[in-house]
């Protein structure tokens, strides 16, 4: 059985929907025959299929008619009741196919005879029709939707393993599948590992070298400390809350133009540094604006769900985009904290979950109120207009110097449009046809009163007189003058509300065109009720800061499981849940539904501390165990669910660059700031409707960390697509981890790997004399440890070779490379990329 | 334990692959540049026997008017500069709506001349006589239909199968499903040419929720085609060599220490890198092609235009490329400056047609036409009805417009459906878009109802939940 997929802009007549492919779940009770279901899917389901569900399925609706359920066909359609149980004769389905009366079934000709029979057959017996052979519904039942417990850590046989807690119920099922845990990894191992995933960075010589030689009993703790107190914490842990935020430096769609809402994604980066509690994190993303007095960052914070799309197209309608972004932003709320795949419910009720079409307009109608572009809004206004609602940040005289100019612009406008009044009276009188079809439409639009004239005629019309009447031109030039001299401010995108809510209706089968009843706000009944608020803007309807409050409340079971299985996942690769997306019933069972929520109810009590789950984590011998590979663990456990051993993970898009930065020592560890724009391969811009320039920065911001990058949605940098960053479309809440040659040719070639290559080749020339010192210090601070054996004479003989290379061609030093110099630095350079392109090298070991 | 968790266990070699069992069906664990193929012979298709190899899809960005190319509509010419009647309009939502609302569009006649082409006598206007010259190789839908009614959600529609931005596009789908045969090229290649991108950007290639591996590469103009594919300054071929042995025997080493399989595919991964590097010069070097072979598309070699795309294109599928999509804008003409029905589509059309008609031509006297399925269209068409802007142009219709289909599996020489005397609406046989989709995997020997991906607690396809292959344009 095949679940589908949904069209969710409006379309038209084919809106799709499951049950054009295979009948509603709403079937007679499962006490139904068995024998005579099984000839309705036999005999009568087939039959349906290929010679009637074409016209009449829940979407086609010929002559108001489906055939998709047995509900839908008692019902019928414009000539009544098509299926009356236990009454063939008088169904019309029957008389139909019998070609006894006026309407004859199915058009293209009759039934086989006996296919007529079986249909017959089967209204008579009672028309019984099985549910879709899908799987079960989710009911209140469902483990997801349970309050969260607070297991006991189970006893272990033998305990000489475990570090905490986490432990005991990690090798709890190993035990019981007779495999042992793996041996904690080295200590060279174990500090790139914490580096990279607490920080995004890999540890400097001196950084793992300080580790190896603290002896002291909480070396370990010490580390971790060092590195959650590192302002690249939140900057490695920000990252990652951006991709579920789907935080982009563009507006999306087709034109694509620039947003600036960086301050949002500093707010974050701040927010984790300081370990804001996660639910005041939640409460002030999601309505940090109606928040009593709310302070700027506040007002930031709600970039959160301003980080939807907006299009810029021309002749487009706005109230369509607009309806889009407030589904994202359901979308998005259901995927971060409740896990579900709530989008389902927009065209219909959850085919899996309990959640209604209702109740997805019911959250829908909590982010509906925002004072954003939409409605009938004309085109023309300016592209700053189309951005609102916009904080703005200026010294109080830029603020009145804007408003100076802007009354002036007004009071032009009214002039202009006193003299368009008077030139418009002489136009109507002598205006003449000239034939000219560009002028054709000129008298028509002059017969309009001003107010009521389409933007395009009021465009046709200013174009016109632009052309005849050098006075309004030059009135006009002097207008869009001022106007391009607008004071500009600099701002960031947040939640306003509207003074009075928008009307929230159902839409029909997901159309906004399509009104269906009108919706209040609300939550999923299957979840505990909102609490009752104290917030002083309440009015008599929730709003959103009463769903940022349900969302983090005490018995709100979704929130806390989802994000701890979220964080386990950067951890480990895979989340206990391993669709971390979807808690529902197509989702994935927990791995260890105990140690979920036992994290869960730990990450509650520790007073929604992150910073305190990833000590906890961290400190665990689970997680601190080596990644080799266990072949006879393996035979039982071939994914590693049970985590015998510690998965190696590839680093993500911007980790591989921070990662280069750093050994290369040329990062420029400034946290924040405007989004930069790196070297990219020339041309990696122009395949986009804009062909946007991409000026490439100058000084310390062409070294900024990956993340910095200014994110372009429909051109996003290479160096990060290629690496599965996400394209921010919409909430992603995992990445891919993908193995491609194309990522092999940026590793060898991109024009910053080579920049990186050469400066690490002159730390490295710098750090020693002998060829096998420097070998030395070039694993270490690029893997964090010396190299093996092996490895150093297989790079020592490729330093020879290309040393003996370069020397021989003397004409390298002038022309060549980046950093080259003589033929040993040439020769360095190459090494350095061969390090920076090492598996080991974009991996977390 | 499902099918996918079963397919693991037996390969533990990929069982990290994309680090998550969920989803991974088992097609995604062909990673496509790796080359494996763990499906029956291409003879016999992912689910039936196919009739193309190859697809070459001309998407002619920005929606050509069918009225000015391909729909010759006497009653159209009668009545132009008539009024709409209002019931057409009844229910419609357009783009640049108001103006529509508030004055009553006029029906608008072409200026362009119609005349029968060929055996099978098929209409083609003046603006295309190149094409005009293959129309017994092509098969026409003139019916086609879709559903969004602004350019980047229409093609984000025709390539994804929906209007929702980010989901994996038909080229997209195609590599998963089949792979491709290219060994060291990537199985889908994007081209593009005309004074600017798709609207939507890398959305109309991308993967979507499938592996990222199946995204499709866009190849630059002039010079190396793939982005990074040159050394850098110093790093001849043989010290590129060095450089990428030395990496292999370094990741070995790790290898066995570690015995994680995503090493191994790293260390492939190199490999092919490596062959693209090399195969990439000979791809685009067209001193190889004879000089009738250039003359006949119109191609300079160095320059970025549709012609060299088309020769590309060719050079492309020869050497196994699954999936080649050219690009060629801007095709939008409501009329305003640079973008009028005159000499604006004048430019566009002698840009295209030349190596259309080309492409066709080339492909069917190296045997490959049979093989290899052309497509050619727009996201959606235009309006019969006049738009007023600076002069009369075409605003975006979405109820019905032309494209045209040829070789492997076509049966040529035929038009399929038809529209109303003015060209409205379709009345016989209308083809949706997930029609259209569904067609081509068909032709690749994939059925749209099966090659599905599970995505956050649903199996995705293509086709959305529609789809119904296209059987007036099978051979």
């Amino acid at each position: 059985m095949k679940m589908t997929a949904k069209t969710l802009l409006p379309g038209r007549r084919r809106i799709g929907c499951l049950a054009a492919v295979f009948a509603a779940v709403t079937a007679p009770a499962a006490a139904e025959d068995a024998a005579k279901i099984r000839f309705f899917e036999e005999r009568v389901r087939p039959v349906l299929a290929a010679n009637c569900l074409q016209c009449h399925n829940d979407q086609a609706k010929m002559s108001g008619l489906s055939l998709a359920s047995r509900e839908a066909a008692m019902l019928g359609g414009s000539r009544g009741s098509a299926v009356i149980p236990g009454q063939a004769e008088e169904s019309l389905l029957v008389q139909a196919i019998e070609r006894a009366g006026e309407l004859k079934m199915p058009p293209a000709g009759p039934l086989p005879a006996d296919d007529a029979a079986a249909l017959a057959e089967w209204v008579r017996q009672g028309a019984a029709w099985a549910s879709a052979p899908s799987r079960p519904r989710a009911t209140a039942d469902h483990w997801a939707f349970q309050p969260v417990r607070r297991p006991e850590p189970p006893p272990l046989r033998d305990a000489s393993r475990a570090r905490n807690a986490i432990d005991h119920f990690i090798q709890a099922k190993l035990e019981e599948k007779g495999i042992a845990p793996s041996p904690e990894a080295d200590r060279r191992t174990l500090i790139r590992r914490l580096s990279l995933d607490l920080t995004g960075l890999p540890p400097t010589r001196e950084e793992a070298a300080a580790f190896l030689e603290d002896r002291a009993p909480g070396a370990y703790e010490r580390a971790v400390e060092r590195l959650l107190a590192s302002p690249h914490y939140g900057e490695r842990w920000g990252r990652r809350w951006l991709d579920i935020a789907r935080y982009a430096d563009s507006n999306g769609y087709s034109i694509d133009g620039d947003r600036s809402i960086w301050r949002y994604r500093d707010w974050v980066i701040d927010a984790l540094n300081r370990d804001m509690p996660f639910d005041r994190f939640v409460i002030e993303q999601i309505a940090g604006d109606l928040l009593p007095e709310p302070t700027e960052a506040q007002l930031i914070a709600t970039g959160f769900h301003r980080n939807t799309m907006i299009n810029g197209e021309g002749g487009i309608d706005y109230e369509q985009y607009r309806v889009e972004a407030v589904v994202d932003r359901v979308n998005t709320t259901g995927a971060a904290f409740l896990g579900l795949t709530v989008g389902c419910a927009r065209c219909h009720d959850h085919k899996f979950d309990p959640i209604s079409q209702r109740e997805f307009y019911r959250l829908y109608s909590f982010f509906n109120n925002i004072d954003e572009l939409g409605g009938n809004i004309p085109d023309g206004e300016g592209p700053a207009f189309k951005m609102q609602p916009l904080l703005e940040f200026g010294k109080p005289e830029d603020f009145a110097r804007r408003k100076a100019v802007e009354q002036q612009i007004e009071a032009l406008e009214a002039e202009l449009l006193q003299y368009q009044k008077t030139i418009e009276q002489d136009w109507q009188s002598r205006f003449e046809l000239s034939g000219d079809s560009v002028e054709e439409r000129i008298p028509a639009i002059l017969e309009t009163p001003i107010e009521a004239r389409a933007t395009i005629d009021r465009n046709l019309l200013s174009r016109f007189f632009s052309k005849k009447d050098p006075a309004w031109k030059a009135r006009l030039d002097g207008i869009r003058a001022l106007r391009g001299a607008l004071p500009k401010l600099e701002s960031t995108l947040v939640m306003r509300e509207l003074p009075q809510p928008r009307e929230s209706y159902i839409h029909v089968q997901g159309d906004f065109t399509r009104k269906g009843d009108a919706v209040g706000p609300g939550t999923l009944a299957v979840l505990p009720p909102l609490p009752e608020s104290d917030s002083p803007n309440r009015r008599d309807l929730p709003n959103r800061l009463d769903l940022a409050r349900w969302l983090v409340s005490a018995e709100n079971p979704m929130t806390p499981r989802v994000t701890i299985n979220r964080l386990w996942q950067r951890y480990f690769g895979a989340g206990i849940v391993e669709t971390e997306n979807d808690f529902g019933s197509q989702g994935a069972a927990p791995s260890h539904p105990e140690l979920l929520d036992w994290l869960a109810s730990e990450f509650v009590r520790r007073g929604w501390s992150l910073k305190a789950m990833h000590r906890l984590i961290t400190a665990s011998a689970t997680y601190r165990q080596s990644a080799a590979a266990r072949p006879e663990a393996a035979a039982a456990d071939p994914a590693n669910r049970l985590l015998a051993r510690q998965n190696r993970l590839r680093l993500e898009a911007e980790i591989i660059r921070d990662a280069g930065l750093t050994v290369s020592g040329l990062l420029a560890p400034v946290i924040g700031g405007p989004s930069v724009f790196p070297p990219q391969p020339a041309g990696a811009g122009g395949f986009t409707q804009v062909d946007r320039e991409w000026k490439t920065s100058a000084g310390a911001d062409r070294y900024r960390r990956g993340m910095y990058t200014f994110f372009r949605r429909s051109a996003a940098y290479p160096g990060l697509a290629l690496f599965d960053a996400p394209n921010a479309q919409a909430s992603t809440t995992r990445r891919n981890r993908s193995n491609t040659p194309l990522q092999a040719l940026t590793l060898l070639n991109d024009e910053a790997q080579t920049e990186f290559a050469a400066s690490l080749a002159k730390r490295v020339l710098a750090s020693a004399d002998s060829r096998g010192e420097r070998i030395r210090f070039a694993f270490e601070i690029c893997l964090a440890r010396p190299p093996r054996e092996d490895e150093q004479q297989r790079m020592s003989q490729y330093l020879a070779r290309m040393t003996d290379e370069f020397a021989s061609e003397g004409e390298f030093a002038s022309e060549g490379g980046s950093a080259a110099g003589s033929p040993q630095e040439a020769a360095w350079l190459a090494a350095s990329r061969v390090m920076l392109n090492l598996d080991e090298f974009v991996t977390r070991q | 334990m499902n099918m996918e968790k079963k397919l693991l266990q037996q390969t533990t070699r990929r069982q990290l692959f994309e680090n998550c069992s969920i989803g991974v069906g088992k097609a995604a664990l062909t990673s496509l540049f790796v080359g494996d193929k763990l499906f029956a012979s291409p003879d016999q298709g992912l689910h039936h026997a196919p009739r193309a190899k190859n697809v070459i899809y001309l998407f002619m960005a920005g929606a050509p008017s069918q009225f000015e190319l391909w729909e010759r509509k006497p009653e159209l010419q009668k009545l132009n500069g008539e009024t709409l009647p209002p019931s057409l309009l009844e229910g419609k939502r357009f783009a640049f709506m108001d103006a529509f609302v508030k004055s009553p569009p006029k029906l608008l006649g072409t200026r362009r001349e119609f005349r029968r082409h060929g055996e099978s006598g098929q209409w083609v206007s003046e603006c295309l006589p190149h094409t005009a010259q293959v129309v017994d190789d092509l098969a026409f839908v003139r019916s086609a239909h879709t559903e969004n009614f602004n350019h980047a959600p229409a093609k984000i529609m025709m390539n994804t199968g929906t209007p929702i931005f980010g989901r994996p596009s038909m080229g997209a789908w195609v590599s998963y499903g089949i792979g491709s045969e290219a060994k060291d090229l990537p199985g889908f290649v994007v081209l593009q040419s005309g004074p600017r991108g798709p609207r939507g950007g890398a959305m109309n290639w991308a993967s979507g929720f499938l592996p990222t591996s199946h995204q499709g590469i866009p190849f630059l103009s002039g010079g190396a085609p793939i982005l990074n594919m040159s050394s850098p300054e110093g790093f001849d071929a043989g010290r590129q060599a060095a450089a990428i042995d030395a990496v292999h025997d370094l990741n070995r080493m790790n290898l066995e220490r570690y015995g994680d399989p995503e090493i191994e595919t790293r260390i492939a991964a190199y490999e092919m890198a490596h062959r693209m590097q090399t195969s990439g010069p000979e791809l685009i070097d067209f001193s190889t092609e004879s000089r009738a072979t250039l003359e006949m598309y119109g191609a300079k070699p160095g320059e970025k235009s549709f012609a060299n795309n088309c020769l590309l294109a060719r050079r492309l599928v020869e050497r196994g490329v699954r999936f080649v999509q050219l690009y060629h804008s801007s095709w939008d003409h409501h009329g305003g400056p640079g973008e009028n029905l005159d000499e604006n589509l004048d430019e566009v059309c002698l840009a295209a047609d030349r190596g259309c008609a080309a492409l066709i031509r080339d492909l069917k006297q190296r045997g490959l036409l049979e093989e290899t399925l052309v497509v050619w269209g727009g996201e959606f068409g235009r309006t019969p009805m006049g738009e007023q802007r600076d002069t009369l142009g075409r605003n975006h219709h979405i109820d019905a417009f032309t494209m045209w289909f040829a070789g492997g599996g076509v049966k040529p020489g035929q038009s399929i459906g038809e529209t109303d005397e003015i060209g409205f609406s379709p009345v016989k046989d209308p083809v949706h878009v997930h029609d259209i989709q569904a067609t081509i995997l068909h032709l690749l020997g994939i059925d749209h109802e099966k090659l599905t991906f599970r995505f956050r607690g649903r199996d995705f396809r293509l086709t959305d939940v529609g789809g119904k292959v296209i059987g007036k344009l099978l051979a």
